[in-house]
Order: structure tokens, then sequence, then C-alpha cells
């Protein structure tokens, strides 16, 4: 496999929905164990191919609840998944939220050290990114503040920034650009593009069409958890809006009994 | 234009280029600047806005010991000499042992945000939770040193052992914590199980006594007593401190080998069934 290729391959992923929450050992021996047998399995994603070659942007659609985030936490390795495997080369910048991970408590300047040893990375080369960092982000003097005083809009771009400098192979983000300013939007697009360029991979949420079709020139459309389409953003975004229009619109539950 | 049959590739091409997944071990190793981060961070929130944090970590081992000392020299009227330091050479280990397993039950549960965010071996956490206890007990040296001086104790040169001690400690310590840590993300009852078990283990450890200074007492149930205490491998680690510390010898080669053994078998267990249960852990946060 070449660095950035992502190959998801018949993937299944599934929660168990237990009809009694249990969660003592007390209730699980008074109950013997009843409620393991009895969950139902909840399939948030099956059957799911899609390859992504090194360099290439993908978007993910799909109305709420289709498995998006739980495709893009499968890819980031968060979630493993049950059925089928996803094979990926290179590093992940496995931001599935811009500034997951970060503690309000701590300074943002203490939050990028603690972010780049969540990704993997010493204190020395964190170092030696930091300035870069704290560029990007625009934050000046607001980088020795306590994250928890940032707006929302600052704790992306603090995200953002990190994110964007860590070299990732794969960069993935779950529907985050949306809350930066409009300036800083545009500087994460050149930046993304950027990427691209340079044969990062990159796999994106969005319900914005404009957003997407700007970054992405393909997209996956994700319907109750089933691929429905994969292909031309434009396509794409038909099918979309047309599966939004049949029988099945919003969030469902179909279970599966296990 | 892609079409969705086209975007599957064919497998057999692919079987032979699968990259092998880290293995657990390496990837843990090179978290290792994320657990002296996460040491530094839980120490900070503890020691902060308490300027008395880091005096009372030393004065809450003495002041137990100072408890511990006068109920059990009033009962017992134990005679030997320097109870108080014989006591405190295990209750700091004790301490240790203790707290960290408590506090790592719920070292999982309490990062649960990043655990669905971000792909890291969870195993960062309830080490990490060790690794600041094993500071703090450090730092309690101090006080014992300062309660050998005033006892006139010597310091002996087996006193070297000690970091050898602790590093053995901290490894059992390590693989009893990943253990209830896992444990409790399934039944968070499991908690109160351990406070149970921690109160009994403790009087069936040698922190009040010793296997030495028992004597052969004939009530029936000693021989059941006695063999409690060989079996439990705290005996052997509190042996490794208060060896050097109290009797100011190093500890038998015997009680090193049995303890070691029993430290790597605590990790490896500990450190097994996390490993295994850990991509389970996020369906049940
Ligand atoms: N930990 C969990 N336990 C049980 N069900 C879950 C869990 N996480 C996600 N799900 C379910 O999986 C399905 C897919 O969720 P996911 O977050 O991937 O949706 P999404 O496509 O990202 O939606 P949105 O557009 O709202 O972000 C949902 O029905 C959700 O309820
Ligand atoms: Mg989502």
């Amino acid at each position: 496999m070449r660095k950035g290729e992502i190959i998801i391959r018949d993937v299944g992923v599934c929660f168990r929905l237990y009809r009694e929450k249990v969660t003592t050992l007390k209730e699980a021996v008074v109950h013997r164990f009843r409620h393991l047998r009895s969950a139902e399995n909840f399939w948030a994603l099956r059957h799911v191919n899609v390859s992504i070659t090194p360099g290439e942007a993908i978007a993910l659609v799909g109305h709420n609840g289709s498995g998006k985030s739980t495709l893009l936490k499968t890819i980031a390795g968060v979630l493993q998944p049950r059925e089928g495997e996803v094979l990926s080369a290179g590093r992940i910048s496995p931001m599935i939220e811009l500034g997951a991970g970060f503690d309000p408590e701590l300074s943002g300047r203490d939050n990028v050290y603690l972010n780049g040893a969540l990704l993997g990375f010493s204190r020395k080369q964190m170092e030696a990114k930091f300035d870069g960092i704290v560029a990007f982000s625009e934050l000046g003097d607001f980088i020795d503040m306590p994250i928890k005083n940032y707006s929302s809009g600052m704790y992306a771009r603090l995200g953002f920034a990190i994110a964007q400098d860590v070299e990732p192979d794969i960069l993935i983000v779950d529907e985050v650009l949306a809350v930066g300013d409009e300036r800083f939007q545009e500087k994460c697009k050149a930046r993304i593009l950027d990427f691209r360029s340079a044969g990062v991979t990159f796999c994106f949420v969005s319900h914005n069409l404009e957003a997407a079709r700007s970054l992405c020139p393909r997209a996956a459309v994700l319907h109750h958890g089933r691929l429905a389409f994969d292909g031309p953003i434009e396509q794409a975004w038909e099918k979309y809006r047309e599966l939004e229009r049949g029988p099945m619109p919003g969030p469902q539950i179909n279970v599966a009994a296990s | 234009m892609k079409a969705m049959e086209l975007a599957s590739p064919a497998p057999a091409a692919l079987a032979t280029e699968s990259p092998k997944r880290p293995s657990p071990l390496r990837e843990l190793w090179s978290f290792r600047q994320l657990i002296a981060l996460l040491v530094v961070r839980e120490l900070k929130v503890r020691y902060k806005r308490s300027v008395l944090g880091l005096l009372w970590t030393m004065l809450n081992p003495l002041l137990l010991m100072v408890v511990y000392t006068v109920v059990f020299s009033t009962i017992w009227r134990s005679s030997f000499r320097n109870f108080s330091l014989f006591l405190l050479s295990a209750l700091l280990p004790w301490l240790f042992f203790n707290t960290a397993v408590l506090q790592g039950l719920f070292a999982v549960i309490s990062n649960q945000e990043l655990i669905r965010k971000v792909r890291l071996p969870q195993a960062v956490f309830p080490l990490s939770v060790v690794g600041s206890n094993l500071v703090n007990f450090a730092l309690s040296l101090v006080p014992l040193f300062l309660v050998m001086a005033a006892l006139d104790q010597p310091f002996t040169p087996a006193l070297l052992f000690l970091p050898v001690a602790m590093f053995i400690l901290t490894v059992f310590t390590s693989g009893v914590t990943l253990f209830f840590a896992t444990a409790t993300v399934f039944f968070r009852d499991v908690r109160h199980l351990v406070e149970v078990m921690l109160q009994m283990v403790m009087y069936l450890s040698p922190v009040f006594y010793d296997l030495r200074t028992l004597g052969e007492p004939t009530t029936w149930w000693f021989p059941l007593f006695k063999t409690c205490l060989q079996l439990n491998p705290l005996t052997y680690m509190f042996s490794l401190i208060r060896d050097p510390v109290y009797y100011g010898r190093l500890p038998e080669l015997s009680t090193v080998v049995i303890a070691c053994s029993a430290a790597v078998f605590s990790l490896v267990v500990g450190f097994f069934f996390f490993q295994r249960l850990s991509p389970r852990h996020i369906h049940y946060l």
C-alpha cells in the first residue's frame, strides 16, 4: 500500500442496543447475564466498500445518523469494525473533531503540547512546530490563556492549526470548518488544497454542498449505514437529495436480533 | 467517472500488501511522552490551588503512621524497636498500591471524551495514574528518611536497593490497575468490590505485622492465615522495602525472585486483558 491510501472493505460497525441497561455486576448476576443474550445489534454501517487513493479528497454525505462520523472514526481507528476491515497507510491526523483532546483548564500552549503527544509527537518535535502553529492559528497572545476562555471559533482555529502541522498523510475532518470566520475558513480551504497537491488524502463530512464541492471532486453517499453512491460530487448530491425525498429520509433504528 | 463497483479493489491483490498493525507494546512505547504529560497534568491538578498540596502528600502517611502506631502499640503493647518506622516502611508502598488501584478504576471512564475521538492506546490512562502515584510515593520517601533520622535508624547501603524495589512494585501495581480499570468499564460496581477487597487485603498483608514477628500462635486458623500471607504477593513486595529501611539489609534473593515473578505475571495478565477488551470499551462508555 502507498502512503495515504485507505481501503475500506465490506466494513460493518455494530452497536449493541440493550433493552435493559445493565451497568453493574450486581444487575448482570441477578439477571443471569440475560442482557447479553437479549441485546440487539444495530448496524451503524454495513457492507461499505470504498477505496481512496493517496492525495484524493472525498466528501461523505448523508442524513443525520447515516453513519458518516462512524465511518470516519473507523478510518481513524477509534472504532474497530465488527465485519470487514479498514486498511490505511501513513500517519492519520485523527481529529474527528478539531480540538478533540483539548483540556479546557490548560493554556493554549500546554494544549498544543498535549495534542502533539496525543498524536505521538515528542516535546522537541512540537517545540519546532510551535511557532508555526501559533502563526497559523493567528491567536497571538491568547495562546497563553486557558482554553476555556476561547470562543468556539478560536478553539477550532487552534485545533486546525495543530492538525495541519503534524505532517499527516491522511487528514480526517468531521464538519468542523463551519465555526471559523470566513477568512479563516478560506485559509483552511487553501491549506487543504495545499495538502491535496502534496498528496495528502482528505476525508471530510459536510452538509454544505458549496464547501464540499470546493474541496472534493468525489463524494460518497451514506444512507442508513449503506453506501448508496460513490462518485462525482454533483451526481452524489443529486442522489443524496433523491434519497431524502424517498421513503426513509431521516434517522431510523432498524435492529436485527443478534 | 468512478463508479461504485470500480471503487472496490480486487481483494487478492491486497492480501499481500496489508500493512502490519503495530504491536500493542510498540504502540504504547511510542506514546510514552503522552504518559509523562498526563502524569504532569494529574500532579498539576492535584497540587493546584493548594499550597499545602505537596506538603500534604508527605504529611498524610506520617499522620496515618502516628495514628496506627498509637493504636497498635496500645493494643499489642508491641515491644519491638521503632514500631513507627516498621509500620511506615510498609504503609508507604501500601498507600501507593491502594491509591493507584482505586484511582485507576476510573482512569478509562473519565477520559471517555478523548477515547471517543482520538485513536490512542487506552492503557496510557491507567498507567499515567500509576505514574503520578509513583511520583507521590517517591516524594513520601522524604518524610520516611526524616523519621529514620529522628529515630536514629542507621542509613545502610541497602537503601540503594529502594529504586529497584519501587520499580518492581510499580510493575506489579500497573498490572492490577490495568485489570480493574478495564473491568470497571463493563461493570461500574466493580469499584465497591475492589474497595472491600483492598480493605481485606490490607489486613492480610504484612503492614502492621511481619511474618517473622508473628511467632507461632497455636490457634487453629493460624496456619491458614500464614498460607494466605505466603501466597500474597504484597508480602514479598513489602519485604523489598521494609528490609532495607527497617532491618537495614538487602532482601533475600528468594523474596526478590518471587516479587519479580509476581510483578511480571501481574503486568502480563493485566495488560493482556486490558488490550483484549479495550476495543470494546467505546461501546460501554
Ligand atoms: N456509541 C454508540 N452507541 C450506539 N449507537 C451509536 C453510537 N454511536 C453512534 N451510534 C449510532 O450510529 C448511527 C450513526 O451515527 P453517526 O454519528 O455516524 O451519524 P452521522 O452520519 O455522523 O450523523 P450526523 O450527520 O448527525 O453527524 C446513529 O444512528 C447513532 O445513533
Ligand atoms: Mg456526525
